[in-house]
């Protein structure tokens, strides 16, 4: 089994950002996860990279435990956040072989650059990039660590069609070598075609799990827009 | 092998963003060199002075420093894909640790220029036992900024807070600094009684602090 959680729950003081999640994902899928503005994907995508710890719960990688072997699990995990985390004030190519540094791989920042149609910008520093670019090079970031979980919250936040297909050729990387992907959006079109399974969270709750060929579009219309 | 290449990673990245944007560098330069203006203007530009007026100034511009040594990470929102590489994150306080004690060394080498300028002492006949000296109490320094840059990652008002928390801290430092570089400059014994001070807390808070801040880090 790829990911696997059993009453999964994160509080923030005393609001319940996500409650009670049980889900399971098999190796090789693909988890779309669409919900309104505080429906808690982001809270459930920061617990599986292990940026949180759950308040309750359980939930592993791969059978490793997402607390008790956490760096096992960061060893197998890529997660791309809202924010890109780089450094402004590095170039590019600088930024991935940092990456590649403390992540313990190969410096192999040329490549991933050129995955992403940034090779001609490898020596541009950061700050001069548009958001859409910074969204790229954090693609480049997660192709570089070659996870065997990828986690994406926002998916195709900033990204034009061309960024789009590079979201799907890294999923369809990841997965095809038997490893998952988690991705948050609130652009469900443009994922459903990657997705296995479906999940609906509402101010903390799972309101849906289903195959993602089951689910209608008025359905994840209404999930995303919280109407459920 | 993996912790010296995420340590040095670590330092090499730390270095280059202050070398390109030259900001920590610059205020705590202006600093110190401001504290030691004005004290040798209060006091008196006497050699007897300046070992204090040295390690005064190199603790406050230190402290200025160190509470911006995590900036890159909070401003950038960095912060947590640091935190999310695989691995121990002491090798993150090894590599915040060698940056830090790397710019003080800079600093250092600057005050001692102006020190021996200023105030008309030779330095130069006792540079490599002065500049030991000085090392001994920046590693001290950098141990516990390091520390406590992280601790206050979270605080909103960390430049205000961290004076108070680390200047206390750093007393033995400062005392072993200046009693330390006095005995080197005229001479006199009792120096070593002052070197063991600054080589016990070193010592002490390089074996403490990386374990701590691992800790400090977990959810930061």
């Amino acid at each position: 089994m790829g990911l696997r959680t059993e009453g999964l729950s994160r509080r923030f003081y005393l609001q319940d950002a996500l409650r009670d999640v049980t889900l399971t994902l098999p190796a090789g899928s693909v988890m779309l996860v669409v919900g309104p503005n505080g429906a808690g994907k982001t809270t459930l995508l920061r617990i599986l990279a292990t940026a949180l710890r759950p308040t309750a719960g359980r939930a592993s990688v791969f059978g490793h435990d997402l607390v008790r072997a956490a760096d096992r699990v960061r060893q197998i995990t890529a997660f791309v956040g809202t924010a890109h985390g780089m450094y402004e004030g590095l170039t590019a190519a600088e930024n991935l072989a940092f990456a590649a540094a403390m992540s313990g791989r190969p410096d192999r920042s040329a490549d991933a650059l050129a995955r992403v149609g940034l090779a001609a910008a490898a020596g541009a520093r950061v700050r001069t990039f548009s958001h859409g670019m910074k969204r790229r090079l954090a693609l480049a970031r997660a192709w570089l660590l070659a996870p065997q979980m990828l986690l994406l919250d926002d998916a195709f936040s900033g990204l034009d069609a061309d960024g789009a297909r590079l979201v799907d050729a890294l999923v369809g990387e990841v997965t095809s070598a038997g490893g998952c992907a988690v991705l948050a959006t609130h652009q469900w079109e443009r994922g459903l075609h990657l997705a296995h399974v479906v999940v609906g969270l509402c101010r903390g709750r799972l309101v849906e799990v289903s195959a993602a060929a089951q689910v209608s579009a008025p359905r994840l219309s209404a999930l995303a827009g919280g109407w459920i | 092998m993996t912790a010296w290449r995420r340590a040095a990673a670590l330092a090499r990245k730390d270095l280059l963003l202050e070398w390109r944007g030259r900001e920590t560098i610059t205020a705590m330069a202006g600093l110190a060199l401001l504290v030691v203006l004005l004290l040798g203007f209060v006091l008196g530009a006497e050699a007897a002075r300046a070992p204090a007026i040295l390690w005064v100034a190199l603790l406050l511009a230190a402290t200025l420093g160190v509470s911006r040594w995590t900036q890159a990470e909070v401003e950038q929102q960095a912060l947590e894909t640091l935190l999310l590489y695989p691995g121990s994150r002491e090798h993150i306080y090894w590599g915040k640790w060698g940056a830090l004690t790397l710019l003080l060394t800079v600093l250092l080498g600057l005050l001692l220029a102006a020190i021996g300028l200023l105030f008309n002492v030779d330095l130069w006949a006792r540079f490599p036992l002065l500049l030991g000296a000085g090392l001994l109490g920046i590693a001290g320094l950098s141990a516990v900024g390091t520390l406590f840059a992280a601790l206050l990652i979270p605080v909103r008002g960390r430049e205000l807070l961290m004076p108070l928390l680390l200047l206390p801290v750093e007393l033995p430092v400062l005392l072993g600094g200046v009693r330390l570089t006095e005995a080197i400059l005229t001479g006199s014994p009792g120096g070593g009684l002052w070197l063991g001070v600054l080589a016990v807390f070193d010592i002490l808070f390089l074996l403490v602090a990386p374990v701590l801040y691992t800790v400090v880090l977990e959810e930061a």
